[in-house]
């Protein structure tokens, strides 16, 4: 059984892979975003990063969580309906600081965690979405 | 009784904003909070409003001393939305670039560590040593800090005289195996100061994520440049060294070694420069709607840039950089803790750390 076939079994869906551009995907439901994570633990994966995609208009967030199996990236794109997401961090110690900086970027809330205070702009409030800001402040000008 | 002491935000080692907050018993760190964002710049955000080209010349200041590195990532993530393929000649001219920048990057935190260490003299020399670098790159690339090296389908400037460029690789290699390299791998000094000290364990690395140099000193083999090739490194014979201990002087003897390999490889790709062109002239490409994801092996280690992208756009929807520093300073916290408080700038310096990049 090769590695992404594990990796879909312990997730216990049937969906595969799809090759794009040198990296694996599998889309996932945010329900899974634990699992997944106890997954990449156990086949010694390294995590990688998340990175957040805000969609057009209200139809949310997009994550991409990456990590890498011998050189292999593998990405999974997961739809956020809302604005969080259950945190991986006490099960992937190197999600920590991308979490909390995901949360000060875009005001994504990564539930059953406690954040510190802020990562990327010492001073200022939390959990907010920059974007907003800076389109607000955009108008006021 | 415990007491804390705060160092930075002005850092007074390294000279860059970023704060450290030590809890202290007597001179031992017990634990020890990182805090950076001092110098947030929303360059991702800022690359949203830029065009193709403009977005490179953005996203080269994300780093001063790997600035190279960003525009090779960045333009090969842009590549995978194009559909176009730089010819050979620009990529062995990639990697000749990128390991120029490896060695300036790694002899410049070589004299930054000597100079941590008391070892001035070596600091002096290190610097020097740089210099030649430095006019290596400014010989190729007309610049000496960004380099405006990479474009979309391959670089901007060619290596029109080889010869010239690998007899100074020649002489900076013979200088670096006579002086640089001894001192740093047998050296008293260099031993007694750093052996022992901030130690990151395999299991430690494993769990915090870190990458390059400080992975590859703590026993992990990693190097994307063997692991998933890119550019002509899968055409290049070299070593990627490894050392178990995890401490200071491991990430020592990991960058004196890698500054051979690189000086090993640069020898291989100025010898082997293909003939032809050095970028897919004339081409008309367009971006097609997606996200396409690139890595390369930066000097400090992994960078990986996602760019997303809606066909007909004049921007890109989404530019997102992963820095290598990002994944590795927060195992600062590990390496401190059991550390007597005069250790903690060198053991902060060692994992070579890029505020810049931090605060992209």
């Amino acid at each position: 059984m090769s590695s992404l076939e594990t990796i879909q079994r312990k997730l216990g869906i049937s969906v595969s892979f799809v090759e794009q551009g040198g990296v694996q995907w599998l889309a996932l439901d945010a329900t899974k975003v634990r699992e997944l994570a106890k997954a990449m633990n156990e086949i010694h994966a390294r995590f990688i990063t998340i990175t957040a995609y805000q969609l057009p208009k209200d139809e949310g967030f997009r994550l991409e969580y990456h990590w890498d199996l011998n050189g292999q990236l593998l990405g999974f794109s997961i739809p956020l309906a809302g604005k969080s997401i259950e945190s991986i961090f006490d099960l992937t110690e190197a999600a920590d600081w991308i979490e909390r900086e995901i949360h000060e970027e875009y005001g994504i809330d990564f539930t059953g965690r406690e954040y510190e205070p802020l990562l990327l702009r010492q001073g200022e409030t939390p959990g907010v979405n920059l974007r907003d800001v800076v389109a607000a402040s955009k108008e006021n000008i | 009784m415990s007491y804390k002491i705060p160092m930075g935000p002005y850092h007074p080692a390294l000279e860059e904003p970023y704060k450290l907050d030590m809890i202290c018993e007597g001179e031992t760190v017990i634990d020890a909070k990182l805090h950076i964002g001092f110098n947030f710049r929303g360059i991702e955000h800022l690359a949203e409003t830029r065009n193709h080209i403009q977005v490179i010349a953005l996203m080269e200041r994300v780093c001063g001393i790997c600035s190279n590195i960003h525009t090779l990532t960045l333009c090969r993530a842009m590549e995978g939305l194009t559909g176009l393929t730089p010819p050979p000649r620009a990529q062995y001219i990639r990697v000749i670039m990128a390991e120029l920048e490896r060695l300036h990057s790694h002899v410049l935190w070589a004299g930054i560590a000597a100079k941590l260490m008391g070892f001035k003299t070596m600091f002096m020399t290190c610097f020097e040593i740089r210099e030649k670098v430095m006019d290596i790159l400014a010989a190729i690339s007309g610049n000496r800090v960004n380099y405006s090296m990479n474009r979309i389908g391959g670089v901007n400037r060619d290596i029109t005289d080889p010869a010239s460029i690998l007899k100074m690789v020649e002489a900076l290699e013979g200088e670096m195996a006579r002086t640089v390299i001894p001192i740093f791998t047998t050296s008293r000094t260099a031993r007694s100061r750093c052996a022992g000290i901030g130690v990151l364990t395999t299991e430690k690395a494993i769990s915090c994520g870190v990458v390059g140099p400080v992975a590859r000193a703590s026993g992990l083999p990693q190097d994307l440049r063997k692991d998933a090739p890119y550019a002509a490194y899968a055409e290049m014979e070299f070593d990627v060294p490894v050392q178990p201990d995890g401490d200071v002087r491991a990430r020592l003897l990991v960058r004196a070694l890698e500054i051979m390999e690189s000086c090993k490889i640069l020898r291989q790709a100025l010898a082997k420069l293909p003939p032809g062109e050095i970028h897919t002239e004339g081409e008309k490409f367009a971006f097609i709607t997606g996200t396409s994801t690139a890595r390369v092996e930066a000097p400090r280690g992994e960078v990986m840039y996602s760019v997303s992208w809606k066909e007909g756009s004049r921007n890109p929807a989404r530019v997102h950089v992963r820095t290598p520093t990002f994944a590795v300073m927060p195992a600062i916290r590990w390496m401190v803790k059991g550390a007597r408080l005069a250790d903690t700038p060198l053991i902060q310096a060692s994992i070579d750390p890029c505020y810049s990049c931090t605060d992209r």
